[in-house]
């Protein structure tokens, strides 16, 4: 369901950032930030954290162990091969398959991640409040309802830090 | 005494972020130029020759080649080295570059992850057709099947490097569309026509560039780049393996899994060389992809050819200091001198001594020297791969099965196809994907180009 959002414009970095700051100072809540490029300050003042790290350490660790028990499933209690006399569970010959195996794992349970996390997958219905956040312009958003605070502050608020443009939006 | 100097805009020409979008859509925007149709129907006219050899080999057999008892690795082998070692180098760049926060990378790591992917398609090509019945190649899959089930020999470099070239191909390619996602939301934004907007609309994946998705954007380029410069050591070591665990003179040596990776990443960048130079002069990009990102990568290359030449020479230096009589005759009387000796100092002349030149400045500023020297990188590492593959096995070690290996128009063929089909995917991706990383390229943008418009 649409609601009614305020939308703050601005034409770069530095500005945004003063403008997320006003906001702050002033208790108006912000409901996102839309900027061409990451913005770290950006991130952490909407209090973001990803644990991106922590799930990709925990898929490497599984391919670890999953790919050398299937390594030592096919090699040593499957089908053991006899090449010319060498151990069936030859340890050192399967760790470049490890490694290797274990990246792939990771890149692609990462994407999943990604994708599941962000909500970015293909034909997604997406909501853009200002088309011009793609290319130059930072954008933030506020909720009417929960902001805090009426058009009319925010606006001010906004402007008195380098906003280009301020207007009220159904997103 | 030395003294640095402050380093200069990333980007020329006092853009903003509006011109910096529109600069880099526009030649997907723009009609398609003349001489990409000339270069198109060029590149199409070799892949179909390339196509056409290859249906000849799968129809007549591996006899068509010719490849023997003694040189059962000619043209294919040495092809998909030097495929892999010019692959290789996309994402050495843009990782390693990314890992070091070497922001200058912006420019260019987009043209060099796209090279990755084609060149590793092209060098997939090689090992499968050498099967001989390649309607068969998915027996190498390691999965449960009806011949035992017998599993593949996990002990097989050749086993490794079969599945280190499909993850190379699988995460480099995943690595490279992840990165193009945003610019995707930025042409869909931009997009003039429906069907346009429609298709790079879903090649966006609905993109908004929320704090939300730019967090998790960072946290996965991050996890992915880390992962991947493992990657990029791994994957030309293995190539190498191939080779070092054999007991062929020549091949039998520790030295190979550094020699091997930094010969492709010298290649690799020789290629991004000439690349840059081509999309800088032919799509005006010269403010993206300005005279230091060459100069950057021009002092790369002198510092990677100087470690050439130490391996060449160190390779050289451990058949004499070995006292190994056939390491010795493969080097001295087979590589330095005989019959195939103008590959090896062709080798050393393009690889090892040419490149020396870029030690100066006014070679290095020069966009047409540098476009040769590149070129000749690649030749020098070609004729690298054809000494090492075809002189240590034309003469091994039982002078009965010695003989010579020329290719017959059939290799030649499949060669020559492989770089139309690298030049198609190439001018693809000049049409229809933005060249250069738009959002990368506005995060470098200096804050005080900006504030100086207001």
């Amino acid at each position: 369901m649409n609601t009614t959002h305020i939308i703050g414009v601005f034409d770069s970095k530095s500005d945004l950032l003063a403008g997320i700051e006003s906001a702050k100072s002033k208790n108006i809540t912000i409901d996102e930030i839309y900027t061409p490029y990451p913005v770290m300050e950006a991130i952490d003042a909407m209090g973001r954290k990803s644990r991106f790290t922590t799930a990709a350490f925990i898929y490497g660790f599984a391919a670890v162990v999953g790919v050398l028990s299937f390594l030592y499933y096919t090699s040593v209690i499957d089908w053991p091969i006899n090449y010319g006399g060498k151990p069936t569970n030859a340890f050192p010959s399967f760790i470049i398959i490890t490694l290797v195996l274990t990246i792939l794992s990771i890149t692609i349970l990462s994407l999943f991640t990604f994708s599941v996390r962000a909500k970015i997958y293909p034909g997604k219905k997406y909501i853009l409040p200002d088309e011009r956040s793609t290319d130059d312009k930072f954008i933030i958003l506020f909720d009417k309802k929960t902001a805090g605070a009426g058009f009319e502050a925010i606006s001010a608020a906004l402007k008195a830090n380098g906003a280009s443009e301020v207007y009220e939006k159904e997103v | 005494m030395y003294k640095a100097e402050v380093r200069g805009p990333l980007i020329l020409g006092n853009k903003d972020y509006g011109q910096i979008t529109r600069d880099i859509i526009a030649p997907i925007d723009n009609k398609t130029p003349g001489w990409w149709k000339v270069a198109m129907a060029i590149s199409v006219t070799l892949a179909s020759i390339g196509i056409f050899s290859l249906y000849y080999t799968v129809r007549y057999g591996l006899g068509t080649w010719a490849v023997n008892n003694s040189v059962a690795w000619g043209w294919e082998i040495i092809n998909f080295v030097w495929w892999i070692g010019i692959g290789h180098a996309g994402t050495a760049f843009s990782i390693f570059l990314l890992i070091l926060r070497q922001k200058w990378r912006t420019s260019i790591n987009r043209a060099a992850e796209a090279m990755t992917v084609f060149a590793v398609m092209c060098a997939a090509i090689f090992p499968a057709i050498h099967m001989g019945r390649v309607w068969l190649a998915f027996y190498i899959f390691p999965y449960p099947n009806t011949r035992g089930p017998l599993w593949v020999n996990f002990n097989s470099p050749l086993f490794w490097d079969f599945i280190a070239i499909s993850a190379y191909l699988l995460i480099s390619a995943s690595f490279w569309y992840f990165g193009m996602v945003p610019d995707f939301a930025s042409i869909r934004d931009k997009a003039k026509t429906k069907a346009k907007k429609a298709v790079y609309g879903m090649l966006a994946f609905g993109w908004t560039g929320s704090t939300k998705e730019w967090l998790r954007y960072e946290g996965l380029s991050y996890v992915l780049g880390g992962i991947a410069a493992v990657l990029v050591v791994s994957v030309h070591s293995i190539v190498s393996t191939d080779f070092a665990s054999s007991v062929i003179p020549g091949w039998h040596t520790t030295l190979f899994p550094p020699y091997f990776v930094v010969g492709a990443i010298f290649s690799g960048f020789a290629m991004v060389m000439t690349l840059m130079i081509v999309i800088r002069k032919y799509y005006h990009l010269e403010d993206y992809v300005t005279d230091s990102h060459l100069n950057a990568i021009a002092k790369i290359l002198v510092f990677v050819s100087l470690i050439m030449g130490t391996a060449y020479t160190t390779e050289v230096f451990m058949a004499w200091y070995s006292g190994n009589p056939y390491e010795m005759f493969t080097f001295f009387h087979n590589r330095l001198t005989g019959e195939y000796s103008f590959m090896f100092w062709a080798m050393v002349i393009c690889n090892a001594v040419i490149p020396q030149v870029m030690w100066s400045k006014k070679v290095r500023s020069n966009i047409t020297a540098l476009f040769i020297i590149s070129l000749i990188i690649n030749l020098g590492m070609w004729y690298e791969r054809f000494n090492i593959v075809v002189t240590s096995l034309s003469k091994d070690y039982l002078p009965s099965s010695w003989t010579t290996y020329s290719p017959t128009w059939v290799e030649i063929g499949i060669y020559i196809g492989t770089i139309g089909i690298f030049t198609i995917g190439v001018l693809f991706f000049f049409r229809f994907i933005p060249m250069i990383a738009i959002s990368e390229v506005k995060s470098v943008l200096k804050p005080t180009e900006i504030s100086e418009k207001h």
